[in-house]
């Protein structure tokens, strides 16, 4: 029992490490691609895949959230008479917290997925190898525009979902619930802060490259045969997935510490 | 003729002492061989036997545990990544089943390596290059066709034009005939002699077709278990006097087998039926 517990940390150990010099390779890879305009066609091509083809099932996440909140939110404020402070909770849960996080989901399902299985399949059919034997690095080909379109296009995709999410939890507010748009408006204005907006946008490149490293990595490693595509995509979501939530964990502590330090706490009801 | 000394000036690719281990599998094991420049060389030996690791030794696809390669008389398996490009150049790698980028036209495919290493500003002249490069493998006019409409003969004979792209100096084939017709075979054999008799490329082909390997090397090295057990012409395999090698070039199943096959107990005389498993 002691010896198998000691065998899997072995392992874990041993896959960090080669996980980590798989991001160090692709970093310097990125570097070398910005060096060189001749790669950028490729950048390009993967930011249509990655980044437009997305926007549309990110604008209907975004959208969705805000409806929700308001929903859920209505009731509870209602009763209290404070109904028209509804904006507050809903555009700064959407900008600080749910549109960061659900768009970066929707994404390592949407892309994530989606580069495993592709380089997955390119392994197992020697498609790497064959990159490598032509001389050419398969990190600089294949990682680097995928990470780089991913880095520079989640955070453009998380500004679509708080655009959403707020519009979304204003016509469910005021539509639904009746609640005066100027109020509505008024409440949010003094709620929200440049900086929640800033923070939450600022997550989305790290979201976008641990999606984008993950992938590629499980993708790049992935075990032969129908079997070990299916498994490297499965723990390619589900590590992305821990990675957003263990990530926003970290920024939490650290943008709350960031804040007390320079500004006092601001009752938002 | 197995060589138990080989110098790196002997052959355009030399590797020396080759040993890969693969966690407690041994691939290779000690294997010293010389490939001559203008040559071409079949590496043959039963599925597992270690042909293929050996094959991507000598392009430095994988790193050995122990032992040299060279290239030119320049030791290859220590460079890093960057220095390998240059020298990968000098190769073209035929996989056993194309490996052609199936998002890319058979165009693009063949000016993958082109794009790769040159400054391309003719794009006329890179067209006709495309269309000579295709013509030499039977396959002009199909520039436009994904790999996903192509028979496997026919991806294995772009496979073959990408990979004279560059106008390598060696050509690495891994099982080119593995999965074809007899006929489609014999096209594919024809076109490796017929690259080595008009562009003087070194080959190095791995197959466990026989037919194919007489019909198309000058020299024959067979990998047994990881280790080199005969080296030489094809007379020289034809009539080698160890028991492994006629065994496997006459396709012979060895009497061990045969008898692991009868201790296996089928069960004839019956067959399994459906109840057998049920319990009841």
């Amino acid at each position: 029992m002691v010896l198998v517990i000691w065998q899997k940390v072995v392992r874990g150990v041993e896959h960090l490490g080669r996980f980590s010099r798989f991001c160090g390779s692709a970093f310097a890879a990125m570097g070398a691609s910005i060096a060189h305009p001749k790669t950028y066609p490729l950048v390009w091509t993967q930011m249509n895949t990655i980044g437009v083809k997305s926007v549309p099932v990110i604008m209907a996440t975004g959208a969705f959230v805000g409806m929700i909140l308001a929903v859920q939110a209505y009731n509870q404020l209602a009763a209290m008479g404070l109904e028209e402070r509804l904006g507050v909770l809903i555009n700064i849960a959407v900008v600080k917290e749910f549109g960061p996080v659900l768009a970066a989901v929707m994404l390592a399902g949407r892309v994530g997925g989606a580069l495993t299985a592709e380089l997955g399949t390119m392994n197992v059919t020697e498609q790497i190898a064959a990159v490598e034997s032509m001389g050419t690095d398969p990190i600089k080909y294949l990682v680097s525009p995928r990470v780089l379109a991913c880095l520079l296009l989640t955070p453009v995709l998380i500004v679509y979902a708080d655009l959403l999410g707020i519009l979304g939890g204003y016509f469910v507010s005021v539509i639904q619930f009746k609640i005066n748009s100027g109020a509505y408006w008024d409440y949010s204005a003094i709620g929200v802060e440049m900086w929640d907006v800033a923070t939450g946008i600022l997550k989305g490149f790290f979201f976008g490259g641990a999606i984008a490293l993950i992938s590629c990595y499980k993708g790049f490693t992935c075990r032969e045969g129908a079997q070990g595509v299916g498994e490297a995509c499965t723990e390619a979501f589900v590590g992305c997935f821990i990675s957003i939530l263990a990530l926003n964990y970290i920024f939490a502590v650290i943008l709350d510490a960031v804040y007390k330090t320079f500004w006092p706490l601001r009752p938002l009801i | 003729m197995i060589r138990s000394e080989v110098h790196p000036e002997q052959g355009i690719l030399v590797t020396k002492n080759l040993t890969k281990i693969f966690g407690e599998r041994v691939a290779l094991d000690n294997v010293s061989a010389a490939i001559e420049q203008g040559k071409t060389t079949a590496i043959i030996g039963q599925s597992g036997c270690g042909k293929t690791v050996f094959m991507k030794h000598l392009i430095v696809l994988e790193r050995p545990t122990e032992g040299e390669v060279f290239f030119r008389g320049q030791r290859i398996d220590r460079l890093g990544n960057h220095e390998l490009v240059g020298i990968r150049t000098h190769f073209g790698f035929c996989f056993q089943m194309g490996a052609l980028f199936d998002s890319l036209t058979v165009y693009e495919n063949i000016i993958f390596p082109i794009q790769q290493h040159r400054e391309i500003t003719d794009f006329k002249a890179l067209g006709e290059l495309v269309k000579h490069k295709l013509a030499l493998v039977g396959m002009d006019g199909y520039q436009h066709q994904y790999p996903a409409n192509l028979s496997g003969g026919q991806k294995k004979r772009v496979a073959l034009a990408r990979a004279i792209a560059l106008n390598p100096e060696v050509i690495l084939y891994d099982e080119p005939t593995t999965g074809l017709d007899p006929v489609t075979s014999d096209i594919i054999n024809e076109l490796i002699i017929k690259l080595q008799k008009e562009l003087q490329i070194t080959s190095v082909v791995v197959t466990h077709d026989m037919k194919s390997a007489y019909k198309i090397a000058d020299r024959i090295i067979m990998l047994h278990h990881g280790k080199m057990v005969a080296d030489g012409d094809a007379e020289h395999i034809r009539n080698h006097p160890s028991e492994i090698v006629r065994q496997f070039i006459e396709g012979r199943v060895s009497e061990a087998d045969l008898a692991a096959l009868r201790l296996g107990g089928t069960k004839f005389p019956t067959q399994f039926q459906p109840e057998d498993f049920t319990g009841s």
